[in-house]
């Protein structure tokens, strides 16, 4: 079963040289599982300010600085993982440095067969020319509901054919929608002692429903590709630029 | 009825449990379970009595359920030929062994009750759980039990249910690592479900079902399961507190204080059981929380009358439970033990000492009063009363309260409250 590891912690709670520490530890954490065949991408993602968030709204699009919600605890990467059961994620969850400052929240991943195959491990074709970002989706179920099953089919087929898009034009990485929000569980530890609660790590209207991970030229051409989306007719996208580890000093490589 | 009518009913209301905990354990998934081992049951009735019952009825029961949720799982799948994992699951089912060790059995009620008390889920959600799939009430007995509509227990069922099944929760026995806290979370349950029933003061005892009871079965099986030193502390508790049904409340509804219990009430059965546990459970080293209660509990069940109490010994208890689980409340009824040992005075300081904490506690105002009361000093008391009135929720508490104030002399100062 693939599980979302998403990292929420305060920005602020961190110094640089310990935010590069946490990044050597948690890449301890992925080497370990690479070697049980567990792991299959994560990264942390630029501070929140870099957001940008977009909603369609009558056609138009309405673009916001900063994160979908402003929240004591940002965002700050993300881990996606094939472990058999929610204990084994909860486990690698518990490793991460990050749990003892804010709080690990674990999506069960949906896995869809008709998308593209994910390019996690394959290089930038173009380094130069492109940033990759993330795509965070947050949906309104109950505006889900009130437009009804077909409504929800139709989006779906419209989100699984932009992947299709995106890879032929070379800027698809990965995608996948989440199992709802009541499959969330939280980890933190705080005194030693692994705290697990039902439920994301903050509850808001609108939840996290699903990501991509793309390659685009700039801010701009992420924006236009998360306008695309269906979600963001009736939710909101947020745009998140991924750390590019190999920008990271040698030593923290993953 | 028949003999072997009676042998299968006998089956049924033993086994009805265990088969399902392995069903689930092998499909993964409760309603599937349910509805292969309803199927089974049914075949049962009808089949052992022409040919007469299997040398194994559990074994024979899980391998029927098996293959009735095989055939649950190919229909599902020609119906909307997805779900390659789906498919994947009914080939694993057709393979698996129809040996059952009695060790196999029971370490599947093990991880269904883990399962089940998973920190994953929502506390309300495990205890729902708890009782519907590990004690088999049904839902409308546990939204009777917490005064909720059935619909709403319904609906926490099945999010539990899906959330198990979506977010992966395995049926599994942790590691030691990882196994004592998630025994702590599964007595945790066990003992809300208890507090639960025994606390529960009103409703009609006809429509709610016996919550005291039932945790003290699942605590019976839990100590078969988890032979653990504070399982067999909590069943200890459970018991001894049990014992004391019948006389902590009048006829009315009021509650009567444990001194002015009238003992030849008190359940011998149920203490001579909690007494052979609390010897098993005090063999631990520490010795555990739930142990420590329970000795508490065992001093005062094993006084013949109030005044015969060793409050040297359930003091000297206080202390030991102080250093493993300290909290003020913990330590208010410390103060209680040591005013019963030592004199009014004496506990009165160490309550005093609690007041920034406990401020808001009407149990603090109503210990601070009754200690004020023993000293002579019965304006203050009052005070004292009045306040704890003032934040008391429940009837009888308050009615208590009232009563006390009214044994001061205090009528106005009662009358005044129960006139807000």
């Amino acid at each position: 079963m693939n599980y979302l590891l998403l990292v929420y912690s305060p920005e602020s709670a961190w110094t640089r040289e310990e935010w590069l520490a946490c990044t050597v530890a948690s890449g301890h954490v992925c080497r370990d599982l690479q070697a049980q065949g567990a792991f299959i991408a994560a990264a942390p993602l630029h501070p929140v300010a870099t957001a940008a968030s977009v909603r369609v709204r009558n056609g138009a699009s309405l673009i916001t600085a900063g994160p979908f919600a402003e929240t004591t605890e940002q965002l700050g990467g993300f881990f996606l993982i094939d472990v058999p059961s929610l204990d084994d994620a909860i486990a690698v969850a518990a490793r991460l440095p990050s749990a003892h400052k804010g709080t690990i929240e674990i999506r069960p991943v949906h896995q869809l067969d008709d998308v593209p195959s994910d390019r996690f491990t394959a290089p930038l074709p173009d380094p130069a020319e492109r940033i990759r970002y993330m795509l965070l989706c947050y949906d309104d179920e109950r505006a889900w509901q009130e437009a009804g099953a077909a409504a929800l089919r139709s989006a779906q087929a419209t989100a699984v054919a932009l992947t299709h898009q995106l890879a032929a034009r070379g800027q698809y990485v990965a995608a996948s929608p989440l199992h709802p929000i009541a499959t969330a569980t939280s980890v933190r530890i705080r005194h030693g002692k692994r705290l697990i609660a039902d439920g994301p790590f903050a509850e808001t209207r609108e939840f996290l429903g699903g990501y991509y991970l793309i390659d685009a030229r700039d801010l701009n051409d992420a924006i236009a590709i998360a306008a695309l989306h269906p979600g963001a007719a009736l939710g909101t996208v947020e745009v998140r630029r991924v750390v590019d580890l190999a920008s990271l000093p040698e030593r923290n490589l993953v | 009825m028949t003999s072997i009518a009676t042998a299968i009913a006998e089956i049924f209301r033993t086994e009805h449990r265990r088969v399902l905990a392995t069903v689930v354990r092998l499909v993964g998934d409760f309603d599937l379970a349910e509805d292969a081992v309803q199927e089974s049951f049914l075949v049962a009735t009808r089949q052992w009595p022409k040919e007469g019952l299997p040398a194994n009825p559990v074994a024979w029961l899980v391998s029927s359920a098996r293959f009735k949720a095989i055939d649950a799982i190919r229909r599902r799948t020609r119906q909307r030929d997805l779900e390659p994992e789906i498919a994947r699951l009914a080939e694993e089912l057709a393979l698996v062994s129809n040996e059952l060790s009695e060790r196999e059995i029971n370490d599947d009620q093990l991880r269904l009750i883990l399962a089940c008390c998973h920190p994953a889920l929502d506390f309300q959600v495990q205890i729902a759980l708890t009782l519907r799939e590990v004690c088999g009430l049904t839902t409308e007995a546990i939204a009777a039990a917490f005064l909720v509509a059935p619909a709403t227990m319904a609906q926490r069922i099945v999010r539990g249910k899906s959330k198990i099944r979506d977010a992966g929760i395995p049926f599994h026995i942790p590691g030691p690592d990882e196994l004592p806290q998630r025994i702590e979370a599964v007595l945790m349950v066990c003992y809300l479900v208890f507090n639960e029933g025994y606390s529960a003061s009103s409703g009609d005892h006809h429509t709610r079902p016996d919550l005291a009871g039932e945790a003290i079965r699942l605590g019976r099986l839990l100590c078969a399961l988890l032979p653990d030193a504070e399982t067999f502390g909590l069943l200890a508790l459970m018991l001894l507190h049990d014992s004391r049904r019948a006389a902590r409340t009048t006829s009315a509804g009021d509650l009567v204080l444990l001194e002015e219990q009238d003992r030849s009430r008190w359940d011998q059965v149920r203490i001579r059981e909690a007494h052979a546990w609390l010897a098993q459970a005090m063999a631990a080293e520490p010795i555990g929380t739930y142990a420590i209660q329970a000795a508490i509990a065992a001093v005062h069940a094993d006084a013949a009358t109030a005044q015969a109490t060793d409050w040297a010994r359930i003091a000297g208890w206080y202390d030991a439970l102080v250093q493993a689980s300290p909290s003020p409340v913990v330590e208010l009824n410390r103060a209680v033990a040591i005013a019963m040992r030592d004199g009014p005075e004496a506990g009165l300081a160490l309550v005093e000492a609690l007041q920034a904490t406990l401020i808001d506690y009407h149990l603090y105002h109503a210990t601070r009063g009754d200690l004020l009361r023993r000293s002579g000093r019965a304006s203050e008391a009052c005070a004292a009363f009045r306040q704890a009135l003032d934040l008391a929720q429940q009837e009888p508490e308050r009615r208590f309260l009232i009563r006390r104030l009214a044994e001061l002399g205090d009528a106005a100062g009662a009358q005044a409250t129960i006139a807000q």
